[in-house]
C-alpha cells in the first residue's frame, strides 16, 4: 500500500507554481477571504476562470474541440494540482452546476452539436446553467416529478414548476427533468432536457433564504416552447441521464478542498484573536482536524479505488453526509472564535472575511438539507451499505 | 499511489483472520475473560507460531521484517476478534525499542524470542530509575503478572530486567476490560547491575510509541467495526411490532451514523501507518492525531451499536459488550484523545 502521491508528478508541481508567480495579481484567493462587491467579484471570478482553461488547469479533460485542454484523465495529475492550488490558497476556478454537472453528463449523453455549442461557453464561465430538478411535491422523491410537456410539431410545449432552483436568475440555461411522456410509468416518461432562461413563458420569482441571499426561485413554466431537438440522450431517458447528472452533484457537495480551506482559515482565526493558546479552542479545533483528515484520505482511498476499478463498498455512499456536516461544524468554531464580532453579516463595519463565514455557516445546513437530505443520506447508507431492509409502506387507509 | 491493500497484505489479513476466527474464537475469549489470571498460556506461542509476535522483527532475528502497514493489519484483526493479546505492547511497543537500540549482543536471542512467541516482554516506558538504580511501583503495565522480562526505558535507555529478579513485586489490577489485564509492578531499589544493557535512545522511543499507537488505533477500528457488524446483524433479524427492527430508521440511522464516521478513519490509519514506515517526521502529529480520532469515534460507535441490541445489549451474554470494553481500553492506554489531541496541536500549531 502506497498512500504518497511521491515525486512523480514533481514537473507538474513546478509548472502550477510558476502559472501562479505569473499570475499572481488576477488569481483569485480560495476560502473565506475573498469576497466583496458583486459584480466586481463575478469580473474577476469569470476573469481567472479564462486564466486556468487557457493554461489547462480548468476544463483539463475536455476534449480540445470543446474548448477544453484535451489532457488524457489523469486523476493523479489533477489531485497534485488541486493539492497546490490549495497550498497556494488559490481558487482552481468556478464550481457550479454547468461546469461540475452539466458538462460530464453533456459529454457522455449529449449530440455532437450539443456538445458544439454548449461546453466551451459553459467551462469558460459566459454560460451559467441552472438545474431544474425538484418541484413542490416531488423533494426527496424526484421520479414523482409532474412538469409536463406535449410534443407540437417539432417543439415540447411545458407547464408546470420548478422549486427550489439555484442561481435561476443569474443562469442563461437551464437542465430540466421534464415528463414528456404520460403513460410511460413513473420513470420512464421523463426527459433530460435544455432551455435558454429568456424562454417566453418562463417565470422566475426569488424564494430568500435564511443566508439572506435569494439563491433560491420558483421557475414557472406557461406553454414554454422549446425545441424538440433540445433533448440530451433519447426522450424517456431522462431519469437516467438526470441521476448521471446527480452523480457529479453528490462530489461536488462532498468535496473536501473547500473544508481543508476553511479550516485554515479557521486556523488564522485563531492565531489572531490568540485562542490557539486556548486548551478548549485547541481541542475543538484538533477534533476538526482529525475528522478532516479522515475524510481526506478517505476521498484519496476513493480516488484509488476508482483508478483500479475496486469496490468500495459503502464507502462511497458517505462522503455527501460526512463533508457538509464537517463544512458546518467548521464555520461554527470560527464564528464562536469570532465571538460578539460573530453576530455580523455582509456588509456591516467590523465583519470579518466579508461575512463568509456567517454566510457559509448557514449554506452549509441549506447543503445538508439539500442533494438528498442527511435523514435520506442516512436510508441510503443503511439500506444499500449495511443491508437494512426499507421502511414498509404504510397501509392504505 | 494506491488505498489498498496489495496481495501479500490481503493474504495476511486473511490468514490472521482465519487463525483467529478458528485458533482463538470468541468460546475462548471467554474462558480468558472469565479466567482469574486473564492469562491464556498457549496464546503467544500460537500467534508465534503463526508469525504475528514477529511482524516487526528483522528475518535475521526470525522474524518477518514487516512494516507498521502491516502490523496495523493484524493489530485490526486482532482487535475484531478481541483476542486477549496486548499486541500493541508485547508485540509492537517491546520489538521495537530493543530492535532500535543499540545494544549490540547483549540484546541476543531477544528478539527471537519474541518473534518465536516464547519470550514476552512489557515495557515501561519512564521508568523510575535514578543512580543505575530502580526503585517505586508502577501501575497499569499489560501483561505484567506473567511477563518474562520488564524492559525499563528511562530518557531514551533501556534495561532489560528478567521478571524473577529478587526485589521485583507484581500485583495484578482488575480491568473493565477482561480481554486484556494489566498489573502494578513494584521494584523494591534493585542494581541495575543485574540488568542487561541495551543502548537506545528517546527517538527510538518515541517511534517506537508512536507504532504502538497505531496498534491501538487499529484494535479500535477493529472492535468498533465488528461491533457494527452484530449490531446489523441483529437490526436484520429482530422483530418488534411485526418488523425487522432495522427497517426502523430510529435504528438504521445509528447503524449508517456509525458506519459514516468508522469507514473515514480506516483510510487515516492507513495512511498513518504508511507515514511511520517512511519515517517521515510527520508522524509526530499524525499518530497521536489518528489515535485520538480513531478511539473517540470507536467509542461513539460502541455506545450506539450497543443501544441497537435495547437489553440484551446490556448482558453479559451478548458479545457486544466485550467491544464495547476493548474500545475503552484502547482509549485510554497510551494517551487518551484529549491528551493526544494536545500532543498533536503542540506538533501542528507550535
Amino acid at each position: 500500500m502506497d498512500t504518497m502521491i511521491g515525486s512523480r508528478y514533481d514537473s507538474l508541481r513546478e509548472e502550477t507554481r510558476s502559472f501562479f508567480a505569473a499570475n499572481r495579481a488576477a488569481a483569485v484567493p480560495a476560502g473565506p477571504g475573498f469576497g466583496g462587491d458583486a459584480s466586481e467579484v463575478r469580473r474577476r471570478v469569470v476573469e481567472w476562470q479564462q486564466r486556468l482553461v487557457d493554461a489547462g488547469y480548468a476544463g483539463r479533460e475536455i476534449p480540445q474541440r470543446y474548448g477544453g485542454a484535451g489532457h488524457e484523465p489523469d486523476p493523479l495529475a489533477n489531485l497534485v494540482i488541486e493539492e497546490e492550488f490549495q497550498n497556494a490558497g488559490i481558487s482552481l476556478g468556478m464550481e457550479n452546476q454547468g461546469i461540475s454537472m452539466f458538462v460530464p453528463t453533456l459529454l457522455h449523453f449529449g449530440r455532437e452539436d450539443q456538445k458544439q455549442d454548449l461546453i466551451r461557453p459553459t467551462i469558460r464561465g459566459e454560460l451559467i446553467w441552472c438545474q431544474g430538478y425538484s418541484e413542490p411535491g416531488s423533494g426527496s422523491d424526484l421520479a414523482s416529478l409532474r412538469t409536463s410537456a406535449v410534443l407540437d410539431g417539432d417543439e415540447y410545449v411545458i407547464n408546470g414548476q420548478k422549486i427550489w432552483t439555484s442561481g435561476a436568475r443569474e443562469a442563461d440555461m437551464m437542465f430540466a427533468l421534464i415528463r414528456t411522456e404520460a403513460d410511460a410509468g413513473k420513470h420512464g416518461g421523463i426527459s433530460y432536457l435544455v432551455l435558454s432562461m429568456d424562454t417566453p413563458g418562463l417565470d422566475v420569482r426569488p424564494l430568500m433564504t435564511m443566508t439572506g441571499d435569494a439563491s433560491f426561485n420558483e421557475v414557472f413554466f406557461t406553454d414554454v416552447r422549446v425545441p424538440a431537438t433540445n433533448v440530451i440522450g433519447r426522450p424517456g431517458q431522462g431519469w437516467e441521464v438526470g441521476t448521471y447528472t446527480l452523480r457529479f452533484e453528490r462530489n461536488m457537495l462532498g468535496r473536501s478542498n473547500a473544508t481543508e480551506n476553511y479550516l485554515a482559515g479557521c486556523v488564522d482565526i485563531l492565531r489572531e484573536t490568540g485562542l490557539i493558546d486556548s486548551p478548549v479552542y485547541r481541542d475543538r479545533l484538533l477534533k476538526l482536524e482529525g475528522r478532516v483528515q479522515a475524510m481526506k484520505y478517505h476521498q484519496l482511498r476513493l480516488l484509488t479505488d476508482r483508478l483500479k476499478q475496486r469496490d468500495s463498498g459503502a464507502g462511497g455512499l458517505i462522503v455527501k453526509l460526512n463533508n457538509c456536516q464537517l463544512n458546518y461544524d467548521v464555520c461554527a468554531l470560527a464564528i464562536d472564535a469570532m465571538a460578539e464580532r460573530g453576530v455580523l453579516r455582509r456588509g456591516s463595519k467590523h465583519v470579518r472575511d466579508y461575512g463568509n463565514w456567517q454566510r457559509n455557516y448557514m449554506y452549509a445546513l441549506g447543503l445538508i438539507i439539500g442533494g438528498g437530505t442527511a435523514q435520506i443520506q442516512k436510508n441510503i447508507i443503511g439500506e444499500r451499505g449495511l443491508g437494512l431492509p426499507r421502511e414498509p409502506k404504510p397501509a392504505a387507509v | 499511489m494506491d488505498f489498498g491493500l496489495t496481495q501479500p497484505q490481503e493474504l495476511l489479513r486473511d490468514s490472521i483472520a482465519r487463525f483467529l476466527a478458528q485458533g482463538v474464537g470468541i468460546d475462548r475469549v471467554r474462558r480468558v475473560m472469565d479466567s482469574e489470571s486473564g492469562h491464556d498460556e498457549a496464546i503467544h506461542a500460537e500467534l508465534g507460531d503463526q508469525g504475528i509476535t514477529g511482524l516487526l522483527v528483522d528475518m535475521d532475528r526470525g522474524g518477518s521484517e514487516l512494516g507498521m502497514q502491516e502490523a496495523a493489519i493484524a493489530a485490526q484483526e486482532i482487535g475484531r476478534a478481541a483476542a486477549p493479546v496486548n499486541f500493541h505492547s508485547s508485540c509492537v511497543l517491546a520489538p521495537l525499542l530493543i530492535a532500535g537500540a543499540d545494544g549490540g549482543e547483549r540484546r541476543s536471542g531477544l528478539l527471537e524470542g519474541i518473534a518465536e512467541g516464547k519470550t514476552l516482554v512489557t515495557p515501561i516506558l519512564d521508568a523510575p530509575i535514578g543512580n543505575g538504580r530502580v526503585d517505586g511501583s508502577v501501575p497499569y503495565l499489560p501483561d505484567a503478572a506473567w511477563a518474562d522480562a520488564f524492559l525499563l526505558e528511562d530518557e531514551g535507555s533501556l534495561h532489560l530486567l528478567d521478571a524473577a529478579t529478587p526485589g521485583i513485586g507484581v500485583e495484578p489490577l482488575q480491568t473493565v476490560d477482561q480481554t486484556r489485564r494489566v498489573a502494578e509492578v513494584t521494584f523494591s531499589d534493585i542494581d541495575l547491575g543485574a540488568a542487561r544493557n541495551l543502548g537506545g535512545n528517546a527517538a527510538n522511543t518515541r517511534r517506537a510509541v508512536y507504532a504502538a499507537q497505531i496498534a491501538l488505533a487499529a484494535d479500535a477500528l477493529g472492535a468498533a467495526r465488528k461491533g457494527l457488524d452484530i449490531a446489523v446483524e441483529y437490526a436484520r433479524e429482530r422483530k418488534q411490532f411485526d418488523r425487522i427492527i432495522g427497517s426502523f430508521q430510529a435504528v438504521k440511522h445509528i447503524c449508517a451514523e456509525v458506519l459514516a464516521e468508522v469507514e473515514p478513519v480506516q483510510s487515516l490509519l492507513w495512511h498513518t501507518a504508511d507515514v511511520w514506515d517512511g519515517g517521515s517526521d510527520e508522524i509526530e502529529h499524525f499518530a497521536p492525531l489518528l489515535k485520538a480520532h480513531a478511539t473517540d469515534v470507536a467509542s461513539h460507535a460502541v455506545t450506539l451499536t450497543t443501544q441497537v441490541f435495547g437489553g440484551i445489549g446490556f448482558t453479559h451474554e451478548c458479545d457486544m459488550h466485550i467491544f464495547y470494553k476493548r474500545a475503552g481500553y484502547d482509549r485510554q492506554m497510551l494517551g487518551n484523545p484529549t491528551a493526544l489531541r494536545e500532543q498533536a496541536a503542540a506538533a501542528m500549531y507550535p
